[in-house]
C-alpha cells in the first residue's frame, strides 16, 4: 500500500472499541434471566398446537389426501388442506420491489397445485404439540407428478426466467473489452437460508368474529398487521400485532408468510388461540432465502490501474410463482469512478420457494463479484488492493453526479490497513507460511444506502421525572432500544437509566419495519424529534425562555400536571433528495489455510464501518462483529443444498447446514469512523446491518487467494475446493 | 414403572396408523377386558375415551427444578424441552433446532450441562434440573448473567439463556483455561447474531474474576 | 413422534428380558435414538432405559483399561486413566459433536450410533438401510459426506463415530451380554459392511447389550494424534478422519495403529499401512507412502472424489503430528 494519501495520526490512533465499552441493553437483563419472551412464549388458555405438513414431490397436483389416521388420532382438533380450509379473503402481498409478473405470494391451502418441495399441503391441529406433531405424520398423500426443474442451468450467460431487469449502460456497452489490463470471471453462490436462532412462530387469538391477538416474529407489526388485515379483510385497528422479542430474522421476517395464514385459519376453525412453530426444516422452505446467484463480471484498466469499465451481469434464482428481485448490479454502478459500466440483471424462474431478502440482500451478492474481480485485477496489475480502490476513488456518486452526504472510506481502509497488519501482506500469492499453515491477507469492501422513512413517536415525562416513549419498531437483535433510550437521554438531559423505550406493539404510533439499515436513521430522528418538542413545552412552562436543563420534575408540579407528552412525526427533507446517501464497510481478513486437508482457520479479521455518527458503542460493535461472522458463514460454509432429481433440500437442517461457531471465530476489530453525517437525519447516523456483511465474502475469498494462490469463485469454500 | 399394558399398537419401525382409540375399543372388547376398568372399557366403547386413555399414556414426573419440586404426568415421548416450555410456562429454555444440533435449549441436569431437546422428560425423574431461570439469586445476577450483559454477548437474545448455561458449566467443568479452549467448549451453542468473541470475553471475565459459578 | 412405552428396569436381566421382545429398543443417553424417533426414522414400541445398570465404570483389569458402556463420552475423555494409557480415545471423543452431547452420549451409543446420511433421515427418500428394498438415494445424489471404501449396491453410508474410529485403532475389544451367555469380539468386527443388508450397523444380534470395551495396553500414548478435517472447526462430523498410534522406540517405528472415519460403513483399520510403516524412521516421506498404499481399493462417487485426495493428506498429516514432525 503506498503511503501518502493518508496521513491521519489521530485517526490511526484512536482505541480500538472493546466488547465492555458503552451502555450495556437496555433489554439485556431480560434476555439474560430468560425473561425476555419471544412470539410463541405467550401460552395462551386453552391453546391449541398447530403443525405443516409438507409436499414430499416438487411439482404436480395432490391426487388424494388421506387424512383418517391423522384425524382419529387422539388430541386431533381439526386438520385443513385445500379441500376444506375456509376461503382467506385476501391476498397477502407485501413485496415492494416486486417486479411482479406473477401470481403473488403462495397462497395456503388455495388448491390442489403443488409448486416447490415442501409446499404445505395439510395442517393439524390438536390439543398439544407432541400430538399434533404425531398426527402430522400420518397424513398420506398421493401426487400427479410433474417433472420439475430446481437446478439451475450451467451457462446463465444468455439470461433467462420470466423477469428481465432493463440492462444499464453508463458511457460504452461493454468497454472494459477495450482495456489493457481485463479480466473476465464467473461467481456464484448457493441458496443461504437466514436461519435465525428462534424458529418463526405465531400464536393467533381470536377474540371476536372480526377482532384478532398474534404475538408473531416480524420485523415490522406495523406491516403485519396491515398484510393480516388485508388477507382477513379486518380494520387493521381490530388486528393486535405483538412482537416483543425477535430472535433474530435477518431479513426473513419482513413479510407475512403461509404459515401465519394458516395459524390465524387454525385458530378460527377450532375457535381456540392456536401456536404455530416452525420446525427448522420448515425455516428451508417456509420462510424465504438468499437466492441462489449467477455474477459475472467483466473489468478492464489502464496499466495504472484506472478502471476502464465494469460489465456487471447477475442472474439470481425466484420461484415459478413469484418474481423476487434485489439488487446484486447496484454496486458495480456506484462503488468506484468508472466511466463506462453495464449491467444487466435477470431472474431464473425454478420450482423452489420464493427467495426474499437476507442480511446485505443483493448488494452482499454484487459486492462478492465485484470486489472478488477487484482483487483479481490488483494481481494482474501488480498493484496493492487498496491502492487499486484509492485510485477508483469515487468523490462523488458516479451513478448520479450527486455530492455523498458524507464519505469516509478512505480513512476507513487506512484505520483497517493499520489495524490488520496490512503491512505484513506479500503481494506474491501462496508464499508466506506460519507454523506450517499458508497465510494470507486480503481486504473488499462494501456499501449499502443510507435511508430514512417516515416514522412517529411519543414521549411521555411522567410525575416521578421517567420518561417512556413509545413507537411501533420491532428489535430483531441490533439493539434498537438501547440506542433510543442513548438518543432521548441526550436530548432530554436525563440519565438512560430513566426511560423506557416501549415497541414492538401494533398499538403504537407508527413506524417502519425493521429492514434496510434504516431503523436508527429513521425511529432515532423521530426519537429526537419527539423528545425536542416535549421539552420545548417544559421550556415554555417554564417561561422567560427557559433553560437548557428543565427539571422535569418541579416543572410537571408546579404546573399541576401528572405528565406531559408529545406525539411527534419525524421525516425525511429535501436533503435526502439532493444528496447520495450510503454508508460503508471495509473488512480486512487473515486466514491461515492448511496446505495438505485444506481447512480454513480465520485468523485475524478487522471491520470499518463508515455509517455516521455511532449512537450506542457497545451494541454497534456487535453490529459490526455479527456482520462480520454472517460473511464468514457466506465465504466459508453456507449452502443450502437440493437433490435435483427429487428437488428437495438435503441438509435442511444445523447439523448439515452448516453456521459459524464459536471455535470458528477469532476476536473481530470493530472499528468506527464515528463522525456524523449532516445532512442525512437530525442525529447524523447512516446505516449499519447490511455493510456489517457486505464485502466480507469477498474479503475471505480474497484472503485464502493470498494464502494459496487458489482463486475460489463458488462459495462457499470448503477444504474439498483447497486441496 | 407403573405395570400397566402397552397402549400403542407395534408397528415395526414405520409409525402405525392404528390408533389409541382402536386399540382400547379391541383390547377392551376382546382379550383385556379383565385387565381394563370397566369403565375405560364402557367410555371407550362410547367414544369418551380420549381423557382416559390420554391419562393411561402419561407416567408420573418427579423432579427439582431450580429448586422447586415439581411433580408432573407426563407422555414418555414429551421431551424435557417441551415440558418446561409448554407445561412449566419456563420458556427461558429455547427451542432452535429440536434435534441437538444448536443448544439452545441448553440446561443442567444434575449439574451437567445437556440437550433437553433430546432428554425424555422420563428421564430426568428423581433428577434435579437447572434453567436459565435458576440461575440467578432472586435480583442478583449470576456473575456470568452480569459478564454476557456488560460484554454484550448477545444480540436477538434467543441462544442467550443455552449459551449462559453452557457457559457456566464451561467455568465448573473446568474449560475455560484459554480463548482456544473456551471457543471449542462453547462451540455446541450455535449464535446466529454473532456475537461469539463477546461470548469468549464474558467467560474469561468471569473466570479471571475468580468467582464462585 | 410415535406413543410408546417407557420401562426402566434396574437388574441386567431384566433389562435383556426387555429388549428380547421385539418392538423393544435400548435408551441410554438418546442423543441418537430421540432424534430418529422424532424424524420418524424409527419408531419403537418400549424404550428400555438401562441407566440404572451398574455399567459406567473406568478401571483397569486384567484385559487393559475397561470402560463400562454406560460411561459418558464426557467422562472417558476427561477420565485420568483414559488420558494417560491411550490419549487418542479422549482426542477422539473430544473431537465428537457437543460438549452437551458428550456429557448425555454413553460409550455403547456411541458404538450404537446411526449414519447421518440425509437420505436414511428422510422418510420422503429412499433409503435401503431405513427402509430395506427402497434403494439408495445417495448414490446418484448429494454424495459428499458419503464412503469410498467397503461399499455395497445397496448402501453408500459412513459410519459418524470419531470414538469408533479411536477404538479400532487400539484393538479394542467389545464386551456383550445375551440372554444365555456373555461374548466378546474384536472392536474391529462389532460394525460391518453394508453389504446386502445395511439396514444391519453392526454385529450385536437383536436381544444383545453391550457392556463396555477394553483397550489392551500399549505404546501408543507418546505418539498418538486424532485429525478430524470437517466443514467447521467443531460441532460438524467429519469429511475424513484419522486415528493414529505409532510405538517408535530408538527412532524407528516398532509398532503403528491407524483408523480412519468418514471413508465407511464401520471405522476403517488401515492394517496394510501399519504393517508397511513398522521398521520405518517416522519421516515425512515414509508417512506420505504409507498413506497411497490406503487407498487401495478406494472409489468415489460424483461429489466425494474429494475424499481420494483428503483421506491420504489426512493420514500423512495425522502421522506427522503422532510421529513428532510436527
Amino acid at each position: 500500500m503506498q503511503e501518502g494519501w493518508y496521513n491521519m495520526e489521530t485517526l490511526l490512533n484512536k482505541p480500538i472499541p472493546t466488547s465492555a465499552d458503552g451502555l450495556s441493553r437496555v433489554d439485556g437483563r431480560a434476555k439474560v434471566t430468560g425473561a425476555a419472551k419471544y412470539s410463541a412464549e405467550y401460552n395462551q388458555p386453552n391453546m391449541a398446537y398447530a403443525v405443516l405438513v409438507g409436499s414430499t414431490i416438487t411439482k404436480g397436483t395432490i391426487a388424494t389426501i388421506d387424512t383418517k389416521a391423522a384425524l382419529k388420532a387422539p388430541g386431533v382438533l381439526t386438520l385443513l388442506t385445500y379441500l376444506n380450509a375456509p376461503k382467506v379473503p385476501g391476498h397477502v402481498a407485501t413485496k415492494p420491489q416486486k417486479p411482479g409478473a406473477k401470481s403473488g405470494p403462495l397462497k395456503i391451502f388455495y388448491d390442489n397445485k403443488i409448486l416447490y418441495n415442501g409446499h404445505p399441503i395439510a395442517m393439524v391441529v390438536a390439543d398439544t404439540f407432541e400430538r399434533a406433531q404425531y398426527a402430522a405424520s400420518l397424513v398420506k398423500a398421493t401426487y400427479n407428478k410433474q417433472a420439475h426443474d430446481t437446478k439451475p442451468p450451467k451457462d446463465l450467460s444468455r439470461g433467462v426466467g420470466a423477469w428481465d431487469g432493463k440492462d444499464f449502460t453508463r458511457g460504452t456497452v461493454d468497454a472494459w473489452k477495450t482495456a489493457p489490463v481485463k479480466l473476465e470471471q464467473e461467481y456464484t453462490h448457493p441458496s443461504e437460508i437466514h436461519n435465525p436462532m428462534e424458529l418463526h412462530a405465531i400464536i393467533a387469538r381470536w377474540d371476536a368474529p372480526d377482532k384478532l391477538t398474534v404475538w408473531d416474529k416480524t420485523q415490522g407489526v406495523r406491516a403485519t398487521r396491515g398484510d393480516i388485515a388485508k388477507a382477513f379483510n379486518l380494520k387493521a385497528e381490530n388486528v393486535q400485532v405483538n412482537s416483543q422479542f425477535v430472535g433474530g430474522a435477518f431479513g426473513s421476517a419482513l413479510q407475512v408468510w403461509p404459515h401465519e395464514v394458516a395459524a390465524i385459519l387454525g385458530a378460527k376453525v377450532v375457535k381456540r388461540p392456536v401456536k404455530l412453530v416452525l420446525s427448522r426444516p420448515d425455516m428451508f422452505t417456509s420462510v424465504g432465502y438468499r437466492p441462489y446467484t449467477w455474477q459475472k463480471i467483466g473489468i478492464g484498466a489502464t496499466a495504472d490501474g484506472k478502471l476502464v469499465g465494469i460489465t456487471h451481469e447477475a442472474v439470481g434464482q425466484t420461484s415459478s410463482f413469484e418474481d423476487f428481485a434485489e439488487g446484486p448490479i447496484n454496486t458495480s454502478k456506484g462503488l468506484y469512478v468508472s466511466p463506462n459500466v453495464t449491467t444487466r440483471y435477470k431472474l431464473l424462474s425454478l420450482d423452489v420457494n420464493t427467495p426474499t431478502w437476507m442480511r446485505g440482500p443483493g448488494e452482499a451478492t454484487g459486492a462478492f463479484a465485484l470486489e472478488s474481480a477487484l482483487d483479481e485485477l490488483s494481481y494482474a496489475l501488480k498493484m496493492d488492493p487498496i491502492d487499486l480502490r484509492m485510485k477508483n476513488y469515487a468523490k462523488v456518486d458516479p451513478d448520479n453526479g450527486k455530492e455523498y452526504s458524507s464519505k469516509y472510506l478512505d480513512e476507513a481502509y487506512a484505520m483497517g490497513a493499520k489495524q490488520i497488519g496490512w503491512d505484513k501482506r506479500k503481494a506474491d500469492a501462496g508464499s508466506v507460511m506460519e507454523n506450517g499453515w499458508l497465510a494470507g491477507y486480503g481486504m473488499a469492501g462494501g456499501m449499502f444506502g443510507a435511508y430514512r422513512d417516515n416514522t412517529v413517536a411519543k414521549a411521555i415525562m411522567k410525575a416521578d421525572g421517567t420518561l417512556t416513549v413509545q413507537t411501533a419498531v420491532s428489535d430483531i437483535g441490533p439493539g434498537t432500544g438501547t440506542a433510543m433510550v442513548l438518543i432521548a437521554a441526550k436530548v432530554m438531559g436525563i440519565d438512560p437509566g430513566k426511560i423506557k423505550f416501549d415497541m414492538g406493539d401494533s398499538a403504537l404510533p407508527f413506524a417502519p419495519m425493521q429492514g434496510g439499515s434504516a431503523t436508527t436513521s429513521a425511529v432515532g430522528s423521530a426519537v429526537n424529534d419527539a423528545c425536542v418538542v416535549l421539552k420545548e413545552k417544559f421550556q415554555k412552562l417554564m417561561g422567560n425562555g427557559g433553560t437548557d436543563k428543565p427539571d422535569y420534575v418541579k416543572i410537571l408540579k408546579d404546573n399541576n400536571l401528572t405528565e406531559l407528552e408529545t406525539v411527534t412525526r419525524s421525516q425525511p427533507g429535501p436533503d435526502n433528495e439532493k444528496y447520495s446517501m450510503q454508508s460503508w464497510s471495509v473488512h480486512f481478513v487473515k486466514v491461515l489455510v492448511h496446505p495438505a486437508t485444506g481447512v480454513v482457520k480465520i485468523d485475524k479479521v478487522a471491520c470499518v464501518a463508515d455509517s455516521g455518527k455511532i449512537i450506542s458503542p457497545k451494541t454497534a460493535r456487535s453490529q459490526v462483529v455479527g456482520g462480520a461472522i454472517g460473511g464468514i458463514g457466506m465465504a466459508l460454509m453456507e449452502e443450502g443444498i437440493i437433490d435435483h432429481r427429487y428437488g428437495r433440500y438435503v441438509n435442511n437442517n444445523f447439523g448439515d447446514y452448516h453456521v459459524p461457531v464459536n471455535a470458528d471465530i477469532p476476536q473481530i476489530d470493530a472499528l468506527f469512523i464515528d463522525k456524523p453525517d449532516p445532512y442525512i437525519n437530525p442525529i447524523g447516523a447512516k446505516g449499519m446491518g447490511e455493510i456489517a456483511l457486505i464485502g466480507m465474502a469477498a474479503a475471505v475469498a480474497n484472503a485464502v487467494y493470498n494464502a494459496t494462490g487458489k482463486r475460489v469463485r463458488d462459495l462457499p469454500i470448503t477444504p474439498d475446493k483447497l486441496i | 414403572m407403573p405395570d400397566k399394558k402397552p397402549v400403542t399398537p407395534t408397528g415395526g419401525e414405520e409409525p402405525s396408523n392404528a390408533t389409541r382409540r382402536d386399540f382400547i375399543k379391541q383390547t377392551s372388547l376382546l382379550t383385556a377386558v379383565a385387565l381394563t376398568p370397566g369403565t375405560v372399557v364402557e367410555a371407550a366403547t362410547n367414544n369418551m375415551d380420549e381423557q382416559i386413555a390420554a391419562a393411561l399414556e402419561k407416567l408420573p414426573l418427579k423432579m427439582e427444578v431450580n429448586g422447586t419440586p415439581r411433580s408432573l404426568s407426563v407422555e414418555p415421548r414429551s421431551t424435557l424441552l417441551d415440558i418446561l416450555r409448554e407445561q412449566l410456562d419456563l420458556t427461558g429454555t429455547k427451542k432452535g433446532c429440536d434435534h441437538g444440533q444448536c443448544g439452545a435449549c441448553t440446561v443442567h441436569v444434575n449439574g451437567r450441562r445437556v440437550n433437553s431437546c433430546l432428554t425424555l422428560g422420563v428421564m430426568v425423574n428423581g433428577k434435579k434440573v437447572t434453567t436459565i431461570e435458576g440461575l440467578a439469586n432472586g435480583e442478583e445476577l449470576h456473575p456470568m448473567q452480569e459478564a454476557f450483559l456488560k460484554h454484550d454477548g448477545f444480540q436477538c437474545g434467543y441462544c442467550t439463556p443455552g449459551q449462559i448455561m453452557s457457559a457456566v458449566a464451561c467455568i465448573r467443568e473446568g474449560h475455560a483455561n484459554s480463548e482456544a479452549e473456551i471457543r471449542e467448549y462453547m462451540s455446541g451453542n450455535i449464535c446466529r447474531c454473532g456475537a461469539y468473541p463477546n461470548i469468549v470475553n464474558a467467560i474469561q471475565e468471569v473466570k479471571a474474576g475468580g468467582q464462585a459459578v | 413422534m410415535k406413543q410408546f412405552q417407557y420401562i426402566h428396569p434396574t437388574s441386567q436381566t431384566a433389562v435383556l428380558d426387555a429388549i428380547s421382545k421385539p418392538g423393544s429398543k435400548i435408551i441410554a443417553g438418546g442423543t441418537n435414538l430421540v432424534d430418529l424417533m422424532k424424524k420418524g426414522v424409527t419408531a419403537p414400541d418400549k424404550l428400555v432405559d438401562i441407566n440404572s445398570l451398574p455399567l459406567s465404570t473406568v478401571n483397569t483389569g486384567p484385559d487393559g483399561l475397561h470402560i463400562g458402556a454406560l460411561t459418558l463420552n464426557s467422562v472417558v475423555s476427561e477420565n485420568s486413566l483414559v488420558l494417560d494409557k491411550h490419549p487418542l480415545l479422549a482426542m477422539a471423543l473430544k473431537a465428537g459433536a457437543s460438549p452437551q452431547l458428550r456429557n448425555m452420549a454413553t460409550v455403547g451409543g456411541n458404538m450404537m450410533q446411526r449414519t447421518r446420511c440425509a437420505y436414511f433421515y428422510d422418510t420422503a427418500m429412499p433409503c435401503n438401510k431405513r427402509t430395506p428394498g427402497s434403494g439408495c438415494g445417495a448414490m446418484g445424489g448429494y454424495n459428499r459426506m458419503h464412503a469410498i471404501f467397503g461399499t455395497s449396491t445397496q448402501c453408500i453410508a459412513v459410519h459418524p463415530s470419531d470414538m469408533c474410529v479411536a477404538l479400532a485403532a487400539l484393538d479394542a475389544t467389545v464386551t456383550i451380554a445375551g440372554k444365555k451367555s456373555k461374548r466378546r469380539i474384536p472392536f474391529t468386527d462389532f460394525h460391518r459392511l453394508p453389504g446386502e443388508h445395511p439396514e444391519m450397523d453392526n454385529h450385536l444380534a437383536p436381544g444383545e447389550l453391550i457392556l463396555g470395551v477394553d483397550i489392551p495396553d500399549n505404546n501408543f500414548a507418546k505418539n498418538s494424534y486424532y485429525l478430524k478435517v470437517r466443514d467447521r472447526q467443531s460441532y460438524a462430523f467429519a469429511l475424513v478422519s484419522v486415528a493414529a498410534g505409532l510405538d517408535i522406540q530408538n527412532g524407528i517405528i516398532k509398532k503403528a495403529r491407524l483408523a480412519m472415519g468418514g471413508v465407511a460403513h464401520k471405522p476403517w483399520r488401515l492394517f496394510e499401512v501399519e504393517k508397511s510403516l513398522e521398521g520405518k524412521t517416522p519421516s515425512e516421506d515414509n508417512f506420505k507412502a504409507a498413506a497411497q498404499i490406503a487407498m487401495q481399493g478406494a472409489k468415489a462417487r460424483e461429489f466425494n472424489a474429494f475424499k481420494l485426495k483428503l483421506a491420504p493428506a489426512t493420514i500423512a498429516e495425522t502421522l506427522k503430528h503422532a510421529g513428532g514432525l510436527v
